[in-house]
């Protein structure tokens, strides 16, 4: 038995605004996202993209402006951190029926943790502890459980950040075939601009809390890196990013 | 590493070469005559003696007295200090109100209370309790405390969001994250729980393994004697590898505890 497709939900903000006390983090904020779309967000660190990300996943609430997003009335949000925060006294069907809230167990919960776990590639893993489980693992354990209760909406804020280079390239893969089986609607914050275009049908750039670039990426998937278009779009962010300092884009 | 011990009956005898060497040395020193024994008693007649005091039942009888005390106060004592602790751990009103007084009472050596103890309650079996309740209590408390106050509070916040409620909260993420710092409590507890009741049991008491022992030091009984030291030191290891045994079994999980 397999996952079958949630859809997704969309998301729009109006001129949001989010500031803690006299800080101004995000402002001006206008994004429309259809539903099912996935949207790459890149930015320098502290620009306020983890913070975008909880706002339109109902962590935070905005100061000023409009957010309106179904997904948060259906309770369908879910999100993936950097970090995959397991329980690490539960094994790993245990830690994917967290996902399933309170009250949620037998047959039913089982059947359906047992799909999403095939889905990210762990069947015949689920007595596991997480410390038996390498890091990529670990995060699809945590993908999974923010999945199996269906959501609509998944937030990941740089999900792939803390593994290595080879797990990574993996596990994009492994992103990218679940998001089209699921269909939910992806909002993915990552600090890699080739990750950004790979995975991403548009790309928001933020800078100083406002969106400074929103470029769509017409490429058919699974995409090649290193082909010319690709190649083009990862300038134009890089460009954005870091303005013509040479030393800087060598740097990235 | 440089030094591997190779698997196998070799390294398994290794750690137990050294004690049977003592013990062989012991009996040769005692049956030659360079130990008298009214200074140590050689160990064929610490052995005999365990015997004789097996026979006539008082060995048995003396050995679940001391037991059942060393229980009593481990139990009152450790629940006062669980509840204490959680309670401090996950209330902050709580910890303001209780902890500095507790931290400044932790700075008195439990045993130096003996005195007020026998004033306050004689020299029966309340007197005891109280005591080894006392020693027990404050290793139980600060290791709970720190347990709680020290869950990864990224996992607390996971928690939240996928939405468990206190309890579950509680159950699912708190308690089994404070686990292992409550089993260092546990562990340091049971170290003070036999001491305190090895001094309570020789200070006043009229039955237990101390009293035994006091009562044979009348009579100049070394091997009965050497024999509650040995009863107390079987006591100690085996209360020290039930402990073992359940954080093997509850902290599975944790790779630091896994049976190797
Ligand atoms: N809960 C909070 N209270 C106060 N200030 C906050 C809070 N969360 C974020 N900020 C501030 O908002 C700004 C943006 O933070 P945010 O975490 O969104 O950045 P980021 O783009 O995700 O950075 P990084 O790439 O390093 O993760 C920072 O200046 C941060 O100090
Ligand atoms: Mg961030």
């Amino acid at each position: 038995m397999s996952s079958q497709p949630t859809g997704g939900s969309r998301v729009s903000l109006k001129d949001v605004k989010k500031a803690f006390g006299s800080n101004v983090v995000l402002q001006g904020i206008d994004l429309e996202i259809p539903a099912g779309q996935f949207v790459s967000i890149v930015g320098k660190s502290g620009c306020g993209k983890s913070t975008l990300l909880r706002l339109m996943i109902g962590l935070d609430t905005v100061t000023s402006g409009v957010l309106d997003a179904p997904a948060l009335k259906e309770q369908a949000a879910r999100i993936v951190f950097q970090e995959p925060r397991l329980l690490p006294w539960a094994s790993v069907k245990d830690n994917v029926a967290v996902g399933l809230g309170e009250g949620q167990s037998g047959q039913a919960a089982d059947q359906q943790a047992a799909a999403i776990l095939e889905e990210v590639g762990l069947k015949g893993r689920e007595g596991l502890w997480p410390s038996q489980l390498s890091g990529g693992m670990r995060q699809r354990v945590a993908l999974a459980r923010a999945l199996v209760s269906q959501p609509t909406l998944l937030a990941l804020d740089e999900p792939l950040g803390a593994l290595d280079a080879l797990t990574r390239i993996d596990m994009q893969a492994l992103l990218e075939g679940v998001w089209q089986d699921l269909g939910f609607t992806a909002l993915m914050v990552t600090h890699d601009v080739g990750e950004a275009v790979a995975l991403g049908d548009r790309v928001i750039l933020i800078d100083h809390g406002q969106v400074v670039l929103d470029l769509a990426v017409d490429l058919p998937r699974p995409r090649k890196r290193g082909t010319p278009e690709f190649a083009a779009l990862e300038g134009q962010i890089l460009d954005k990013l870091f303005g013509d300092d040479p030393r800087a884009r060598e740097a990235h | 590493m440089a030094v591997t011990a190779s698997e196998g009956p070799f390294s398994r005898a290794l750690p137990w070469l050294v004690p049977l060497a003592l013990i062989i040395l012991w009996q040769v020193s005692s049956s030659l005559g360079w130990l008298p024994p009214n200074i140590l008693p050689a160990p064929t007649a610490v052995l005999e003696a365990a015997w004789t005091k097996l026979q006539d039942g008082s060995l048995i009888d003396n050995l679940g007295v001391s037991f059942a005390r060393a229980m009593s106060g481990l139990i009152i004592g450790g629940a006062i200090g669980f509840s204490l602790g959680l309670l401090n751990g996950l209330s902050k009103t709580g910890e303001m109100l209780l902890d500095p007084t507790l931290q400044m009472i932790r700075n008195i050596p439990h045993l130096a209370l003996i005195p007020l103890v026998i004033i306050w309650f004689g020299i029966g079996e309340s007197a005891r309790l109280f005591l080894v309740a006392l020693g027990v209590f404050f290793p139980i408390y600060l290791n709970t405390l720190h347990g709680v106050r020290n869950v990864d509070p990224q996992l607390i916040e996971m928690g939240r969001i996928y939405g468990m409620n206190n309890r579950t909260l509680f159950l699912k993420v708190i308690l089994p994250g404070a686990l292992p710092s409550i089993f260092v409590g546990l562990r340091f507890a049971l170290g003070v729980m036999w001491l305190t009741l090895i001094v309570a049991e020789t200070i006043a008491a009229n039955s237990g393994i101390g009293h035994m022992a006091m009562a044979a030091r009348e009579f100049m009984q070394t091997d009965i004697v050497v024999l509650s030291i040995v009863i107390y030191a079987i006591l100690g290891k085996l209360a020290d590898s039930a402990t073992r045994a359940l954080e093997r079994k509850f902290l599975a999980w944790n790779p630091a505890y896994a049976k190797v």
